[in-house]
């Protein structure tokens, strides 16, 4: 009886899910970079710091908190590679780094729409109506990004999942943790014959 | 509590593993032929306690057992959280290798410390006697666990009282539900397989 509850009171206090590792997953778009923060059972950081470094000369750049949904946005500082450090609490740290690449494209995109914004303007008071190859990109792209937005976060979908420990790795584990018991006995055994 | 790699400043983490690797030496010599197989399954439990989560409080936290794990095995608590975290590392990338010896006497020294304060007590003929004993091994393995890992991410620059503050907050509910755990379980084991605790270590 007293392991009957024993196993009821895990089943009834306790949910298994995975925990105690954090991630970062960062991406620039239109001059600005956007991180997300979670713990690998999907819990998102809340207040976590997040701490922007030069990826190149190490340099920080600059420091901020996630927001109650584990996301953090600020304006690209430097055309450079960035390399952001996620601090959760109690000694939790990982870090995303963005390429040079991505920063330039994210920044020729926000120019692209700044002169396209630019450009509307003057089309209102000339009327006239051109075209020119800039403002096409940026329509193109704003258009991409909003079709592609579902199919990125089923990719964050899949990559949590990737992260979080299966069956495998579990008994995998414990199958090591037998071998070992069998070489400690096996030594020890030695020992004993021997007196 | 597992600290991740590139948190600690060198000191620190030399520190703690020439502290874990006397205890781990300590544990090997002290373990008995017949022990063997207790060591590997409360290890083995104490490896899968981590992903049992615990959906309570500010943050999240996860059944640790250092307690349990300190009150039946004494010395022994450190090969056998040391192999279960390094299995960890590698398998579920929780911690980290150079964080290794930190974290193992991080959790270890509170289940020693629990063994050498509760064992006279979980012995004892009377069942509220062993199992208040249990209990307190329980709340001294995650609370001294939290302290320690303060203690250790202190070097870290951050101020001491605010860290240590955070985590004994994050792990009060935690302290309190292995409390009962542990007392649950030397009571059981003490109904069902009493030669278990009496073993000399």
């Amino acid at each position: 009886m007293k392991f009957m509850s024993y196993i009821i009171f895990i089943i009834f206090f306790t949910s298994i899910a995975y925990a105690h590792k954090v991630n970062i997953y960062a991406y620039a778009e239109d001059g600005m970079v956007y991180s997300e923060s979670y713990f690998s059972d999907g819990k998102k950081c809340k207040n976590s710091i997040i701490k922007v470094f030069d990826a190149n000369t190490g340099e920080k750049l600059l420091e901020g908190k996630t927001d109650k949904d584990g996301k953090f946005s600020f304006k690209i500082p430097k055309i450079t590679s960035l390399k952001l450090i996620l601090c959760a609490s109690m000694g939790h740290q990982d870090e995303y780094i963005l390429n040079e690449d991505e920063i330039k494209t994210a920044i020729k995109s926000e120019k692209a729409l700044k002169s396209k914004i630019k450009k509307d303007n003057n089309v209102q008071s000339s009327k006239s109506i051109t075209i020119d190859s800039s403002e096409l990109e940026a329509v193109i792209e704003k258009v991409i990004e909003r079709k592609l937005q579902p199919i990125i976060s089923t990719l964050l979908k899949i990559q949590r999942a990737e992260e979080k420990p299966g069956v495998t790795e579990i008994l995998g584990g414990i199958g090591y943790i037998i071998g070992l018991m069998g070489l400690a006995m096996y030594y020890k055994s030695k020992k004993i014959l021997k007196k | 509590m597992h600290i991740s790699e590139g948190v600690l400043s060198a000191p620190v983490l030399i520190t703690g593993a020439v502290l874990t690797t006397g205890g781990v030496i300590i544990g090997l010599k002290k373990m008995p032929y017949e022990q063997i197989p207790e060591v590997a399954v409360l290890l083995s439990a104490f490896f899968v306690a981590s992903l049992i989560h615990v959906p309570i409080g500010p943050s999240s936290v996860h059944l640790v057992l250092n307690g349990l794990i300190g009150l039946l095995l004494g010395w022994m608590t450190f090969p056998a959280i040391f192999v279960a975290l390094t299995l960890q590392a590698l398998l579920f990338q929780f911690g980290g290798l150079t964080t290794l010896g930190v974290n193992t006497f991080n959790m270890a020294t509170p289940g020693l410390l629990a063994f050498y304060l509760f064992r006279p007590f979980a012995l004892s003929e009377k069942t509220i006697i062993s199992g208040l004993a249990g209990f307190l091994s329980g709340i001294t393995g995650i609370g001294l666990g939290a302290l320690l890992v303060a203690i250790s991410l202190v070097t870290t620059g951050k101020a001491f009282m605010n860290v240590a503050k955070l985590v004994i907050i994050i792990h009060l509910p935690l302290m309190v539900i292995e409390g009962i755990i542990t007392a649950f379980c030397i009571i059981f084991l003490k109904k069902v397989k009493p030669e278990l605790l009496e073993v000399k270590i």
